[in-house]
């Protein structure tokens, strides 16, 4: 992998080009599911491959191959020489500047992955169906999957940088049907980690997919709709989560902002020349939203991001204003910065572009109880099932999935399928209190064309919103 | 016999002689590229050589599947997915292969769409052609992606086949305003029917028509779907079709078989046409592809199906297989009878949506959803296009639109777009009554 990736950048570094990258990656992966207990097929492969990435007369250009010979290496370096210069820019494009690295990073396994046989993963997920199809909900349908993957890369720049990495991840995804009194209603759940099989044990699959079906046989059996108006809302850790993802995280992408998504993904609410922009104030003083992916063993984690850059936590939503933007070094030379780490690619045949790893609202001072006590009326809506925003991010709909009703300070009976459907600013202005704890759950965040899902942490605290209108 | 298809009988004999009872392999050398552009200019273009063999394998009941990509270690690689066959689990659902001998059609990929070049020259006519419609401050951004693959594969239960799939599709977005916007797309399997100009001239249009847009009202409404957005409802109700999400109920078409789902004029076809970007002679088990008609004048005639699922259903594949999954490639619904304009002028007062992204579902089995229309969409009052509007959002049942279409047009297009027009479809303009429009509050 190092030989030919050292073949490939000398090769390209000849040619004269301005600048020029290659990244070899081999990545190891499992999958396995199951359809209402009956395995359907267990896949495994080895994919391995490398890219490279050049600029050359401001353009630039990318090629990859899985085909490891130096025959191929120079095809594939020749191409993306000619395809660099071929995009005729009237305005060249750099990359913002940064020192060279040279180091290896892992992420550590207490049981590791490669060491757990195929017949005990296999166990884990019927163990965990069987336990769903007897906790007395009538179970319609399960899909129940895990994946593994174990990635090696290796990365080296003309500038002079050079990065190993090995990164363990195990994800699994359960999605269900219950069926009662003639009705159905849905969920699914992710769970991610970065690191060995210890992850599956915390996850408490069994108990969260039971979980998951009582609340729906509540709502079939014990749902009632809520009178539209405008109320107060206590958001759970998923829907804090899955609203700091979508109208923070994606609309401070400052590929986004810069247009570079326009066609696909979408622009942002956020530009140059409109009414925000950083500094501008877009939710109370109780919201802070990071993106962080040095949290050890989330789904989001990475040391080094896919251009060599160290990556810390980025502050994009401080105390209600707009702070820091996602950045890879293209967006970065552009808007006069400096990267922040945020450059991330699925795999060595697909470009490395702006991306978040685990965006949350950082914690406050409350308990959830203390949230809740001072609601006089209104939904704590702990879960969701549809949603979607818009493209620029500002229109947002969250549809409760565990839901219920407060009255006074307490808790009642479950609400069918309450809506929010606001705006970013409304959304982030109403809140007026965040809780202590903080719980993380996993996701696959989509973008690029073509799409590349990466794994994220969403989730955060409890937060209290007021007068908001929901249906 | 070439090289390559050898190669594949190879891995399959070898497979055979570890004592599997089925197997199944597909080489694919694929030579993909594209061109990614915004503000006007080029991002960037890329070019991915992938050279893979899926291989599946059954044992006892057992199926286990691989892709090999490191040639080097094919036995390996055949000796270590056995071995995982053996300590796998079985799955008394699996029906086998599908076993025989077929014909295919004889293939007519583009060999033009191999190696294309002046990638660029194609992303610039589209621009050009958007610029021409909106003027000179429109932005646009997109993609050029081109395709071609070679195909072998060979099934130890008889099918064994060679096909080349070529594509070549542009997408691009032109914004005349910061909220005004407009999407085209232009999409065809060969070089020759490829009119990136189209594409550029549709979004110019819908963009320069989109300016001033004003946030709309809640409300129901008949609307006009242009075929884009079609291309978005045509992939859901297909992709429902699917028999594995029917036994999962991730569809709205469970028990449904036989019942109407829609009206008369309504029929739905899944073909893997040569015009089309899903073009093949195969499925991924060998099955010839073939035309099936889900919804006839209505009624909802078939799931689709591979080899195993055909079993469960007790019927035959559809020549959808997907392994697990059997998949769409290609929407078609057939065109009705009434012009574009007599569509426009049957709407009193009503919208015209032009796009639409990220579409969800609470609860698949139901059809309840939401769906976000994107650039133009614009009022209708007496056939009219009127004001141009923005910040709404469909939030209906995907059945009971089905149900509400009112009136298709003969005109039709090839449609894709990234995740949200996807699988590919044949689309007309069509007319949905009574659409349930949600807006922020």
């Amino acid at each position: 992998m190092e030989d030919l990736a050292d073949y490939v950048l000398k090769y390209a570094m000849d040619k004269g080009v301005e600048y020029v990258e290659v990244r070899a990656q081999q990545q190891v992966q499992e999958t396995l599911m199951l359809r209402s207990g009956i395995l359907e097929a267990y896949m495994w492969s080895v994919d391995s491959g490398f890219c490279t990435r050049v600029i050359a007369e401001g353009g630039v250009g990318f090629a990859s191959t899985n085909k490891w010979t130096r025959d191929e290496a120079r095809e594939i370096v020749d191409l993306a020489i000619r395809y660099a210069k071929a995009a005729e820019r009237s305005e060249k494009l750099v990359f913002e500047k940064e020192k060279s690295v040279e180091t290896k990073w892992t992420v550590e396994q207490k049981k590791k992955l490669e060491d757990v046989s195929p017949e005990e993963k296999i166990a884990k997920l019927a163990e965990a169906n069987k336990a769903l199809a007897s906790c007395g909900v009538n179970i319609a349908a399960t899909m129940l999957s895990c994946t593994v993957n174990l990635i090696s890369k290796h990365y080296v720049n003309s500038e002079g940088s050079k990065i190993s990495s090995f990164i363990p991840r195990i994800g699994a995804y359960s999605f269900i049907t219950v069926a009662e009194e003639g009705k159905t209603e849905q969920a699914y759940q992710q769970f991610g980690y970065c690191g060995g099989w210890e992850a599956f044990k915390e996850w408490s699959v069994e108990e969260r997919i039971i979980h998951d079906a009582k609340v729906l046989k509540e709502v079939i059996t014990r749902g009632k709709a809520i009178k539209p108006g405008t109320m107060d809302l206590v958001c759970g850790p998923s829907v804090t989560g899955i609203a700091a993802h979508e109208s923070c995280g994606h609309p401070m992408e400052a590929d986004r902002i810069l247009g570079r998504e326009m066609s696909q993904a979408g622009r942002s609410f956020i530009y140059k020349g409109g009414p925000y922009w950083i500094g501008t104030r877009i939710g109370s003083e109780a919201v802070t939203i990071v993106d962080d992916p040095t949290i050890e063993h989330s789904y989001g984690y990475y040391a080094y991001d896919d251009e060599g850059v160290k990556t810390r936590r980025r502050y994009l939503y401080k105390e209600g204003v707009i702070n820091e933007f996602l950045h890879n070094r293209e967006s970065a030379a552009k808007l006069g910065t400096r990267s922040n780490g945020s450059s991330r690619s699925i795999n060595y045949d697909r470009e490395a572009i702006v991306r978040m790893a685990n965006t949350f609202v950082l914690p406050g001072d409350y308990t959830e109880d203390e949230l809740i006590e001072d609601v006089k009326y209104g939904v704590l809506m702990k879960s969701f099932t549809e949603w979607n925003i818009d493209d620029k991010r500002f229109n947002q709909r969250y549809v409760g999935r565990e839901a219920y009703l407060i009255e006074n300070g307490e808790v009642k009976h479950p609400l069918a399928r309450p809506v929010i459907e606001t705006t970013t600013e409304k959304f982030w202005t109403a809140v007026d209190a965040v809780s202590k704890n903080v719980e993380f759950e996993a996701a696959t965040c989509g973008k690029g064309d073509p799409a590349q899902g990466v794994p994220v942490f969403t989730g955060g605290p409890f937060i209290r919103l007021r007068r908001i209108y929901i249906k | 016999m070439s090289e390559a298809l050898v190669k594949t009988e190879e891995i399959v004999k070898k497979a055979k002689a570890l004592g599997a009872d089925e197997v199944l392999a597909k080489t694919t050398f694929g030579k993909y590229r594209q061109v990614r552009f915004s503000n006007n200019q080029v991002d960037i273009t890329v070019a991915w050589n992938d050279y893979v063999t899926d291989m599946a394998l059954a044992w006892k009941k057992r199926v286990v599947a691989t892709q090999i990509h490191n040639f080097e270690d094919v036995d390996g690689a055949i000796k270590r997915l056995m071995d995982l066959a053996k300590i796998s689990q079985e799955n008394p659902t699996f029906g086998g292969f599908v076993k025989g001998k077929f014909k295919y059609a004889k293939s007519k990929a583009d060999e033009k769409l191999r190696e294309l070049r002046n990638l660029t020259d194609y992303v610039l006519e589209a621009i050009n052609a958007a610029e021409k419609e909106a003027g000179s401050k429109v932005e646009s951004g997109g993609i050029l992606f081109t395709k071609f693959e070679d195909v072998y594969l060979v099934s130890s239960e008889g099918p064994v086949g060679v096909d080349n799939r070529s594509a070549i599709e542009l997408s691009i977005r032109a914004f005349s305003e910061r909220e005004a916007s407009g999407h085209g797309v232009e999409c065809s399997s060969t070089l020759k029917n490829f009119k990136p100009e189209r594409a550029g001239r549709k979004a110019g249009e819908v963009a320069r028509l989109a300016k001033g847009p004003k946030v709309g009202e809640e409300g129901v409404y008949d609307v006009i779907f242009d075929p884009l957005i079609m291309g978005s409802l045509l992939a859901t109700w297909a992709s429902m079709a699917s028999a594995f999400y029917v036994m999962v109920k991730m569809s709205a078409f469970v028990d449904k078989l036989g019942q109407k789902v829609a009206p008369e004029i309504v029929t739905l076809k899944d073909n893997a046409a040569q015009y089309s970007l899903a073009n093949r002679v195969f499925d991924d088990e060998g099955a010839p592809v073939r035309e099936n008609v889900i919804i006839d004048h209505g009624i909802l005639r078939t799931y689709l199906h591979n080899n195993s699922t055909a079993k469960l259903f007790k019927t035959e594949t559809t020549g959808n297989a997907g392994l697990v999954v059997p998949t769409p490639w290609n929407v078609e619904l057939e065109p009705g009878d009434a012009e574009v304009e007599e569509i426009f002028k049957e709407v009193k007062r009503g919208l015209y949506l032009t796009n639409t992204w990220y579409t969800r579902f609470q609860n698949y089995a139901k059809g309840d959803f939401s769906t976000i229309p994107r650039d133009g969409i614009f009022v209708i009052e007496k056939g009219e296009m009127k004001q141009s509007l923005k910040d709404i959002r469909i939030s209906d049942n995907i059945l009971s639109m089905l149900n509400n279409i009112a009136l298709i047009s003969k005109e039709r297009q090839h449609v894709h777009w990234w995740g949200e027009a996807d699988p590919p479809s044949l689309a007309p303009y069509v007319l949905i009554k009574n659409v349930r429009i949600t807006k922020s509050r």
